[in-house]
């Protein structure tokens, strides 16, 4: 509940008192309607089921949503109730009430069958009571601790899920207080990621790829968080779920060791074209991570053409200029116009973030220029390249060579004040570029000093 | 396996075009502490193979070799069959799920038999913490500085190191200090044993009725086959990523890890059996340092001492570890595991609740072989309860699909852990009816 603003002058401490005491029994009351409201899927399992005539018929096992469909709070569509020794479906259309005393039925007649999944169906205390769910909103891996149920227009529904540890302490409790909710620490249904391999019978007909409402949003390193946090099933399918680009973007952020795990779970041809999408230097780092076997199994599912520059980066070594560069250049020689390298730009839209300038190479495709951006922004569309540099107003290209070390590419960037150096060859040729953040990365210390050492490497 | 020592890589230099012509770059580029981990952690065997040779662990086997020289060394065969039979279903659950044990407990089992299957994890766990700390202590004691000094002072550095230190450094000097007790085999065959003795001791039963026999058996099992192993091999392959196509390989390791610990564990018995064999109950640190006089002559205490330390630290870090990881894990939190420990106060309240418990319990004066040994039969108690969640989830059809366990691995299993169980019931049995 939003606590209102605090605006009482310090000479009426009653008045801000009595607005206390208001807030707080309205709280209470919100609570306790919340309460009233919600039914606890903990507290009606195992309760008696009655019929119209308050006979019982059976015990509640389960209760049988439709989670992977449209609506945004899965409707429950029956529950499954042991008669006698035998379990069977019972649809929702039967149920009168549902609280926490039991289920009573509408009729007095049952028509009971045989439990079968249909599509989009879930087992709720058995599929998603305890096992992991993403929350979408708070960006985190929770685990369920109960379920809450509630009539939402005409359908009892699926509205939220409880992951507080009183929660959990509430059902290792006597019987009593078990179906009491504490909705202290509950995330809307609608925020919840849940996941279909959890379905442990039947087909999953319909796939997390439908029902991911939340995760574009998501950014790459709150994508990452993720997958580290998920157990195997789950984490295959969330990246099943994602573009290859948003993947490999999360995947860019992962911690070194987590990265390699993942990808040693999936199918070599899933980890190249993993590796294939992110940045040259980000892929680079994860092949060396991978062993020797793994490693040209994974570079010979790639395209040929891909496989070959990552080859060519692997051989620098990897705190050499040439082992963290990234190979995506904008090159243009110097007899296009600015307009064309404008268009030329255009195609490298998905390496926004690390293209700062364009290379200008002579005929031989020796370098003469890093013409920056802006430069180019503000050149006339019909002006040549060469011209542009003939005027002179621009800073030089800053390069280094393969083998120069980090220190001495972060000399070159603080030297010249600019975003990014160059790597070029003894000839001249452009090979590929260092962004200051690439310097970063490179001389941060060892990352896993601030992080829990990891239990079981 | 994806853990195969990165070394081998100059020799598999084979015809692939991609491959860098550049040789020493191939060396460059490996850090040598990466080098340094693959040689010493190779994979969850070598842990497994450590953690049979803690503190309670030489203990336990050392007073076996002195209290009844080779006698128990069939039953040591048994123990071996039934790790081997646990590791691989650990590792089996870890391979095919991704998830640890943990979570398969809580995700298969109602909450309330979670808590308990934690609880006796908890327990056991806590158990061996007493247990390591008393071997910190007795490893300087060996060398003359008092455990009341030193056991207060390790518990604070090993909380510590853990929360702001380099652990991984910690953890590969540990286990090096620790690599002194492989002079055991060395030692079992220079002390001359009576091979002929050792050789039908190891094929012919021997079982006797009395408590002493029966208590240092469920030491035994509960030294060598410890819930925090099995935690320990399924979260390995969990957190390597190993899935179900390198199962063999995870199996095979898994298995002689197991094989080759309770070997170690066999030679401490029948060194210590062939040096002070026969002289009744091992009384101090120092009696069982005796057994690697033939190695090392009168630099036993020292070599005794080293290995019993880093063993004991190694283990002292690890075990309340993997038992708040598991807690943690089971309850939905083990996200925050990862990340840094002040988002993490369920782990760290364990974590240091453990340490600080062990420290305590360790400082009690009494005598330190006896509470190694009784924190041993704490183990044997709870491991069976431990086990049954394992076997439960190891049969199950919709946890394993096709690995499940077939019938005569289940039939197996089910007759280790039971056999297990009942020793465990008997020596409770017996201890309670001794009470009254």
């Amino acid at each position: 509940m939003p606590r209102r603003p605090f605006l009482s002058r310090p000479s009426a401490p009653t008045d801000r008192l009595r607005r206390r005491v208001a807030a707080r029994s309205e709280r209470l009351i919100t609570t306790r309607n919340v309460r009233r409201t919600l039914v606890s899927l903990v507290g009606i399992v195992g309760t008696p089921v009655r019929n119209q005539t308050g006979e019982d018929v059976g015990r509640l096992v389960d209760v049988v949503a439709r989670v992977h469909g449209d609506e945004r709070y899965p409707p429950v569509t029956g529950l499954v109730v042991r008669v006698g020794r035998r379990r069977a479906f019972l649809d929702a259309g039967a149920i009168q009430t549902v609280d926490h005393g039991g289920v009573t039925l509408r009729t007095s007649r049952l028509d009971l069958r045989d439990f079968r999944r249909r599509p989009g169906e879930v087992m709720l205390a058995r599929d998603l009571l305890d096992h992991q769910l993403v929350d979408v909103d708070g960006v985190q891996v929770i685990r369920a601790a109960d379920l809450y149920l509630a009539p939402v227009g005409d359908r009892l529904r699926l509205v939220g899920v409880d992951v507080s540890v009183q929660s959990l302490l509430r059902r290792l409790g006597p019987k009593a207080l078990r179906g009491r909710p504490t909705p202290d620490r509950v995330i809307d249904w609608d925020a919840v990621q849940p996941f279909g391999d959890q379905l442990t019978t039947g087909p999953a007909t319909v796939k997390l790829r439908t029902a991911n409402r939340g995760l574009p949003r998501l950014r790459p390193g709150e994508l990452a968080d993720l997958l580290e946090d998920l157990r195997r099933p789950a984490r295959q399918e969330l990246l099943a779920a994602l573009e290859p680009e948003q993947a490999a973007d999360a995947l860019e952020e992962m911690e070194p060791e987590e990265l390699q795990a993942l990808l040693r779970e999936v199918e070599p041809s899933q980890a190249a074209s993993l590796i294939a999408a992110m940045e040259s230097d980000e892929a680079v780092d994860a092949l060396r991570d991978l062993s020797e076997k793994e490693r040209s199994e994974v570079l010979e599912a790639m395209s040929p053409d891909r496989a070959r520059d990552l080859s060519e980066l692997l051989a620098y070594p990897e705190d050499a200029a040439g082992g963290f560069m990234s190979t995506t250049l904008v090159v243009a020689s110097d007899d296009k116009t600015a307009g064309q390298a404008r268009e030329l730009l255009k195609e490298f839209v998905e390496h926004r973030t690390e293209i700062d300038a364009v290379v200008v190479v002579d005929a031989d495709g020796r370098l003469l220029e890093d013409l920056a951006l802006f430069e180019l922004v503000i050149a006339d569309e019909h002006s040549r390249l060469a011209d542009l540099l003939a005027v002179g107003e621009h800073a030089e290209a800053e390069t280094v060579g393969p083998e120069a070390n980090v220190r001495e590419v972060a000399a070159r960037l603080i030297d010249s004040r600019r975003s990014s150096v160059l790597v070029v060859d003894e000839d001249g040729h452009p090979l590929g570029r260092i962004l200051a953040d690439d310097v970063v990365d490179a001389l941060t210390p060892d990352r896993g000093r601030l992080h829990f050492p990891r239990l079981f490497k | 396996v994806s853990t195969t020592p990165p070394v081998t890589r100059e020799d598999d230099r084979g015809p692939s075009p991609e491959r860098p012509s550049r040789p020493r770059q191939l060396w460059g580029r490996l850090p040598g502490r990466r080098v340094l981990m693959y040689a010493a952690i190779a994979g969850p065997g070598v842990i497994a193979a450590n953690a049979g040779n803690d503190a309670a662990g030489i203990a336990t086997y050392a007073s076996a070799g002195s209290q009844f020289v080779y006698r128990t060394l069939f039953f040591m065969v048994l123990v071996t069959i039934a790790l081997v039979l646990v590791q691989e279903m650990s590792v089996r659950l870890g391979t095919f799920t991704g998830k640890g044990i943990a979570a398969l407990i809580r995700e298969q089992f109602s909450l309330r038999l979670t808590a308990v299957a934690l609880f006796c994890v908890l327990l056991a766990n806590t158990g061996l913490v007493v247990s390591e700390f008393a071997g910190i202590g007795a490893a300087f004691e060996l060398v003359g500085v008092s455990r009341y000094a030193v056991i207060p002072v390790a518990a604070v550095a090993i909380w510590a190191l853990v929360l702001f230190g380099s652990y991984r450094y910690a953890e590969r000097i540990f286990l090096v200090l620790s690599l002194a007790f492989f002079a055991y085999p060395v030692a079992a065959i220079l002390a001359h044993p009576h091979w002929g003795k050792v050789a039908t001791d190891l094929a012919l039963p021997h079982f006797s009725a009395s408590s002493a026999f029966l208590l240092l058996g469920v030491a035994l099992i509960g030294t060598t086959v410890s819930p925090y192993m099995q935690l320990y091999a399924a979260a390995g392959v969990v957190d390597r990523g190993i899935g179900p196509d390198e199962y063999p390989s995870a199996r095979l390791d898994a298995i002689s890890g197991a094989v080759f610990a309770c070997v170690i564990s066999m030679t401490i018995i029948i060194a210590t059996g062939a040096v002070i064999g026969g002289h009744g109950p091992l009384q101090s640190a120092k009696q069982a340092a005796e057994a690697l006089r033939p190695v090392a002559g009168s630099g036993a205490e020292l070599l005794f001492a080293i290995g019993l330390l880093g063993a004991s630290a190694l283990a002292g870090a690890v075990v309340p570890l993997s038992s708040s990881y598991a807690i943690s894990e089971a309850v939905g939190v083990e996200r925050s595991v990862s990340r840094r420990f002040t988002e993490a106060p369920l782990f760290l309240g364990l974590f240091t609740f453990q340490l600080v418990l062990g420290a305590a319990v360790a400082m009690t004066p009494v005598n330190l072989i006896k509470l190694l040994i009784g924190t041993q039969v704490l183990q044997g108690i709870v491991t069976p309860v431990v086990l049954v969640y394992i076997l439960i989830l190891a049969n199950r059809r919709d946890v394993l699909g096709a690995a499940a366990n077939g019938p005569i691995r289940r039939v197996a299993a089910t007759l280790v852990v039971f056999a297990i169980s009942a020793m465990s019931l008997l020596l409770l049995g017996q201890t309670l009816l001794g009470l009254l």
